[in-house]
């Protein structure tokens, strides 16, 4: 039985990066790609990252704080979309600044999907990288 | 065309623009990033015979800020541009091809054609040599457009944030506008894979694309009005394909 809501990336082809404090989400399988509001984007940092979901609730995000209904429709949004699993793992710890940053924040706790992308996100011709990152690299003979 | 340290490839890229002067009256204009090696000889080289080649040098400054020195470089008179990378060849007839397509439609703001991989081009010929695996797509990348003049101020520059995608960034900008294109079958790129491809070199391409999409979406959040790029890239064939 889990004692904690921890959770964790669901796959190697979930990957994601942050510019500006803003998350973005890459399916590599389906092509899908996710944007989140602010505070989204802080929340899934936190929630990828294994910090206790139930540490989140109360926090202050902009002029109101994270409620336990409003974090827990997040939550299944992000597992509906398969971008996190739960997780029997001990929490990790939540880390000060982006306390801060949630803090800082504007927007209610959102993500967007979009598929516009997907045949290019699948297997990108030009930007491949190597395949331990999981993307599907066009190799060539050397 | 942006060039760094292409000795080996430059005077072949030159070459197959070159030999297609009779389809367009064509100005090109090599921006030389800091090179080396032997590249600002070689393209001299061309110039000697080819007055319709302009070079521009500076120091290594990177690709995006090289194709902005370039599009800086257009002439008032110039109707319409394209980019080709000096390592790649601009296939015979290409111009022809798409050109017809803006005579057709005076509206018409850009062509966006297909592009074909390939390990092994002919010195000589300039096509993909008879024993080169390849592969054709509608990818990702400048030298599958013709964009006119017009659309080419309206989209402003090529975002000096990127390192590299700058590309991606810039075509994602171009059809998430409300730019009118058509998608010609036309061949428009050789696209040379070879060990020394730029965007092979880190892990920097990985990140750049992501970041091609966040500013994607951000832009489509501030302004409801740009769309989903939708239908223009068709790089499925790519996913079961390997060089061998």
């Amino acid at each position: 039985m889990r004692h904690t809501d921890v959770y964790a990336i669901s796959s190697k082809d979930i990957v994601f990066e942050s510019f500006d404090g803003e998350a973005v989400v890459l399916d590599l399988s389906s092509g899908k790609y996710f944007g989140f509001s602010d505070s989204g984007s802080r929340i899934w940092q936190a929630l990828s990252s294994g910090v206790d979901a139930q540490a989140l609730i109360g926090l202050t995000a902009g002029a109101s704080t994270i409620g336990p209904a409003e974090l827990e429709g997040f939550v299944s949004q992000l597992l509906e979309l398969g971008l996190l699993v739960g997780l029997d793992a001990p929490p990790q710890p939540l880390p000060d600044e982006l306390l801060a940053e949630l803090a800082a924040t504007s927007e209610p706790l959102t993500v967007n999907v979009h598929d516009d992308l997907a045949d290019l996100i699948v297997v990108d011709p030009i930007h491949e990288v190597e395949e331990p990152v999981g993307w599907p690299a066009v190799k060539q003979a050397s | 065309m942006p060039v760094y340290n292409r000795e080996r490839y430059v005077v072949s890229a030159l070459r197959s623009l070159v030999r297609q002067r009779d389809a367009a009256d064509l100005d090109i204009i090599v921006i030389d990033d800091g090179s080396t090696d032997g590249s600002v000889e070689a393209v001299r080289s061309m110039m000697r015979e080819t007055p319709c080649i302009r070079l521009f040098r500076q120091s290594n400054m990177g690709v995006t800020k090289a194709r902005n020195a370039g599009l800086k470089q257009l002439l008032p008179q110039t109707r319409l541009v394209s980019f080709l990378d000096s390592d790649d060849i601009s296939p015979m007839g290409r111009f022809t091809a798409d050109l017809a397509c803006f005579e057709e439609d005076p509206g018409l703001d850009l062509t966006y054609s297909r592009m074909t991989l390939v390990d092994k081009i002919d010195g000589e010929t300039l096509e993909p040599a008879a024993d080169s695996h390849s592969i054709t797509v509608r990818g990702i990348h400048l030298s599958a457009g013709i964009f006119a003049r017009d659309l080419i101020e309206r989209t402003g520059g090529f975002d000096e944030d990127f390192k590299q995608a700058e590309d991606t960034d810039y075509l994602l900008r171009i059809f998430e506008s409300q730019a009118k294109y058509v998608m010609p079958d036309t061949v428009a790129l050789y696209y040379r894979r070879h060990p020394g491809n730029m965007t092979k070199e880190a892990d920097v391409p990985f990140r750049e694309f992501m970041r091609a999409i966040h500013k994607s979406m951000k832009r489509r959040r501030a302004d409801p009005s740009l769309r989903p790029v939708e239908g223009i890239f068709d790089v499925k064939d790519l996913a079961q394909w390997r060089f061998p």
